[in-house]
């Protein structure tokens, strides 16, 4: 600081900014709280004096500046938190909810939309479409008697055997009122296809008691076709639950105490397509403390973690049972 | 206010024992961001870590297109965590080269730290491989087939057996064991990371050649003693380093989401949408190529139909002498120039791996001609040959036999060589003309500082405490600085205001990655502002 060489040019003795620090220093040394402690000062040498200085807060750059400049950081720090905020939404899953049933086309396995006509009657493969969410199965049948011709299927009343309560299924729908839709979740506890499927007319016999899962019958379920005079029969080998497609998958045999929901279709006749318009008879998901199930299934949707809407088309996927028969 | 805002700092400084953590004290020319390497590493790999576990609460191996898709589409802001996340494993691997090639150069693998350099490239390789895995876990056409010829390698070298043990039934869309191998992967990294960390610490950052020109290149506990602790001014250094790091790994991905109309052969590294479905049609007309850090193996494999012979050159060979170097190259001499031979070899396997990673992005999977592989491959390692032998090591160059008028013809020789590659290579973007202007680059960069160096300062001198420092400047550089972080808090809350009003999912949503990121990148400036007026500028106006 004090170059000798510069005798010539004025310099000042003390820059007034290392003046007030020496003041400040001393006033610090002098002051009770923070003394100066000068026989350590003289064991230790400069480490001590550095150390004091720096404890004390008597560097160069001002106390009073510095937490007004560190209250600034601490500002930009906050701002940034508050910016992140937001981005919190990001652990908040997304419910899939939508307001009401869509309208779906059903397209054939292929892409194109799904002919009614083209759908083989008693179709012993089985055909299944997701509606209204994906991961929602469904079955669709073409149905017919046991010489395999088109049946039409009328307008029941189904009851529900776990309320007594019933609703009203509408009938089949097609150029021969003989195509029905169901939900291919089993009511009792929820399997899905290979193990409930459709045996048509011709699989109604007994060497089907004895065939292997996911094929098999039970006596009881053949008893009560033929009591109800069902060509054909719904049948869930996890359990033994049977419904009658032919009267809107009404309970034939339990455990079930559920008939299995229908999905509503709309044939339009000119152009033969399938659309998917909602459901009826019962939600999906038995979502009541007690199991039992809403009259609604629009309840399904709002609540529903089941999957993502299926929008205004789904696809048929198919799935071959009787393996060895076929 | 502010004494209460003191006693919590105290509180906490006393309990948590911050002014004697056991790391290392950093000597005051250390802070710079050359020093700080590793912590952009470590920085990036934290930011992967925070932003990989946000992923896994949605990613479900079972459906990996399908999940990822749905992260993307539905997810608030979950392309700007899955964008940021594969951007922040680019950064940490580009940071990782860099990291390790600075210290190779400057020969930080000597005594004592050839253990802390081996652990190193053991991360190197955990990385990569960590990074091969997540990359596959998008599950598109690009990750199936990348594993396709993962899986292809492996059987190739006779280890099929190994291929469910690795990748599981990836080709039927389920990731379940790609996911879990990714994760314990990066377990594993930062099992190493703890250790190479602590090693580091310990035996401290690497002194500058001209405080230590020999290895082994420690302070002893006297020096050592006397620098800056770790607590407060490491502290704020390096969060101001590691905010930058997150800012940028947020804000470029996402700023690149909406850039196209780039050439196909810039895919791979400026693109981070996911390729379509493996199983859709769209999935034909899609070249494949691996991510860009494989890249280099990926050409690799059309010079040579032997996958023994593609994992010997491209893995093996390097990794082996990276692993070995610190036991071949055992003089303790630091400056790279008393070390040709290692620097020779280090510098023809970085051209060589840039130049392949062109290579495999310009002209994937095109059989590479044997003519060809000798116009690209022999000219770096003579450029590289010639030219560290004509640069005299620093020190020795006044003294000994070329006068300084034949090195300086040889430097602006070397410059006006460079400006020509330079030239070639802007024009016709080739490996061939990356083969020349990678070396030269390098060559003048290193002549470029010695001249430099010699002319400016002493060598050998201690990187002495600035002597003359004009104190008005420093003043006005502080005032500069404080109405730059008074800027940058205003700005901030100007953008985290726009920042409130972005919709969670949608085209918009990657808009809250630009801006989040530039957020983060005006904190970590607003903190290296302040540890320069804190710390800089107040030491350098009390020694003046």
């Amino acid at each position: 600081m004090n170059d000798d060489n510069n005798e010539g040019k004025k310099i000042p003795i003390l820059k007034p900014s290392d003046f007030f620090f020496l003041q400040k220093l001393l006033r610090t040394m002098r002051s009770p709280k923070s003394k100066f402690d000068s026989r350590e000062f003289a064991e230790k040498g400069e480490d001590y004096l550095f150390n004091y200085v720096k404890k004390n807060n008597v560097g160069p750059i001002d106390q009073g500046r510095r937490n007004f400049l560190k209250g600034l950081v601490i500002g930009v720090a906050a701002v940034t938190v508050i910016g992140i905020i937001p981005g919190i939404r990001e652990i908040v899953p997304p419910t899939v909810s939508i307001s009401g049933f869509p309208k779906s086309l059903i397209l054939a396995s292929d892409g194109s939309p799904l002919k009614a006509s083209s759908i083989p009657v008693n179709n012993p493969l089985v055909m299944i479409f997701e509606y209204p969410l994906k991961s929602e199965p469904n079955f669709i049948l073409n149905l017919g008697d046991s010489s395999g011709k088109p049946m039409a299927i009328p307008s029941a009343t189904v009851t529900i055997p776990q309320t007594g309560k019933t609703y009203t299924f509408p009938g089949g729908v097609g150029p021969n009122k003989s195509i029905v839709s169901y939900s291919a979740r089993c009511q009792h506890l929820g399997c899905v296809p290979p193990y409930i499927h459709f045996y048509p007319p011709s699989y109604m016999t007994s060497a089907q008691l004895s065939a292997p899962s996911p094929d098999t019958l039970t006596a009881a379920a053949l008893l009560a076709a033929k009591t109800s005079k069902a060509p054909a029969v719904i049948h869930c080998d996890c359990h033994g639950s049977t419904y009658d497609p032919y009267h809107g998958a009404a309970v034939l045999t339990g455990p079930t105490e559920r008939p299995l929901p229908t999905v509503l279709l709309e044939w339009d006749s000119s152009s033969d397509y399938l659309y998917a318009t909602g459901d009826i008879g019962v939600a999906t998901y038995p979502l009541g403390s007690n199991g039992i199930p809403s009259k609604d299934p629009k309840e399904d949707l709002d609540e529903s973690e089941f999957g993502s809407p299926v929008g205004d088309k789904t696809e048929i996927s198919t799935l071959t049972v009787f393996g060895k028969s076929s | 206010m502010f004494s209460i805002s003191k006693k919590i700092n105290d509180w906490i400084e006393e309990r948590l024992m911050l002014e004697d953590l056991p790391f290392f004290k950093t000597p005051d020319y250390m802070y710079k961001v050359n020093y700080w390497l590793g912590a952009l590493v470590a920085g990036s790999f934290m930011y992967a870590v925070i932003s990989g576990l946000l992923l896994l609460l949605y990613y479900e191996p079972s459906a990996g297109y399908t999940s990822t898709i749905s992260i993307i589409d539905s997810i608030p802001y979950g392309s700007v965590v899955l964008y940021s996340h594969l951007y922040a494993a680019y950064a940490m691997i580009i940071l990782a080269y860099t990291h390790m090639f600075y210290n190779y150069f400057h020969g930080a693998y000597k005594r004592p730290r050839e253990l802390l350099w081996i652990i190193g490239v053991i991360l190197l390789v955990l990385t990569l491989s960590a990074s091969f895995m997540g990359y596959s876990l998008i599950g598109d056409v690009l990750a199936v087939s990348a594993v396709d010829v993962g899986a292809g390698i492996v059987s190739g070298l006779g280890l099929g057996f190994l291929n469910p043990i690795l990748f599981g039934a990836y080709d039927s869309g389920d990731f379940t064991r790609v996911l879990a191998l990714h994760i314990i992967l990066v377990a594993l990294i930062g099992l190493f990371f703890v250790l190479h960390f602590f090693l580091a610490e310990s035996y401290g950052m690497m002194p500058s050649r001209k405080v230590k020109p020999k290895a082994p290149a420690v302070y002893t506990k006297e020096e050592w003693s006397k620098f800056n602790a770790w607590w407060p001014r490491n502290f704020v250094y390096m969060s101001s380093l590691i905010f930058l790091t997150w800012g940028f790994i947020l804000a470029i991905p996402n700023a690149l989401a909406y850039l196209s109309g780039y050439p196909t052969y810039l895919n791979p590294f400026l693109n981070p949408h996911p390729a379509p479905s493996p199983s859709s049609p769209a999935a034909m007309s899609v070249t494949a190529y691996p991510p860009w850090f494989f890249l280099f193996l990926f050409k690799i494999a059309d010079f040579t139909s032997s996958y023994l012979i593609m994992v010997l050159i491209g893995a093996i060979i390097p990794l082996l002498w990276f692993i070995l170097v610190p036991f071949i190259d055992r003089s303790a001499e630091l400056d790279p120039m008393k070390r040709k031979v290692a620097v020779g070899v280090g510098l023809v396997f970085l051209t060589y791996f840039i130049q392949t990673t062109i290579w495999g992005a310009i002209a994937p999977a095109v059989p590479a001609k044997l003519s060809q592989l000798v116009l690209v491959f022999l000219p770096p390692p003579i450029l590289i040959g010639l030219g560290l032998a004509f640069i005299k090591p620093r020190g020795t160059s006044p003294k000994s036999g070329t006068s300084p008028m034949i090195s300086a013809a040889i430097f602006s020789a070397l410059t006006l060589l460079f400006i020509g590659a330079f030239s070639m290579f802007s024009q016709y973007p080739s490996v061939l003309t990356a083969g020349a202007v990678i070396p030269l680059g390098i060559l003048f960069a290193l002549a470029g500082t010695k001249k430099v160096l010699n002319a400016d300062q002493p060598s050998n001198s201690l990187p002495s405490t600035v002597t003359s420092i004009d104190v008005n400047k420093v003043n006005t550089k502080v005032k500069l600085a404080e109405i730059m972080i008074a800027i940058l808090l205003i700005v901030s809350i100007a953008l985290v205001a726009a920042l409130w009003t972005i919709p969670p999912t949608g085209f918009l949503s990657n808009l809250f990655g630009i801006d989040l990121g530039i957020v983060f990148i005006m904190l970590g400036e607003a903190i290296s502002l302040y540890h320069y007026v804190v710390y800089v500028a107040g030491k350098q106006s009390s020694t003046s």
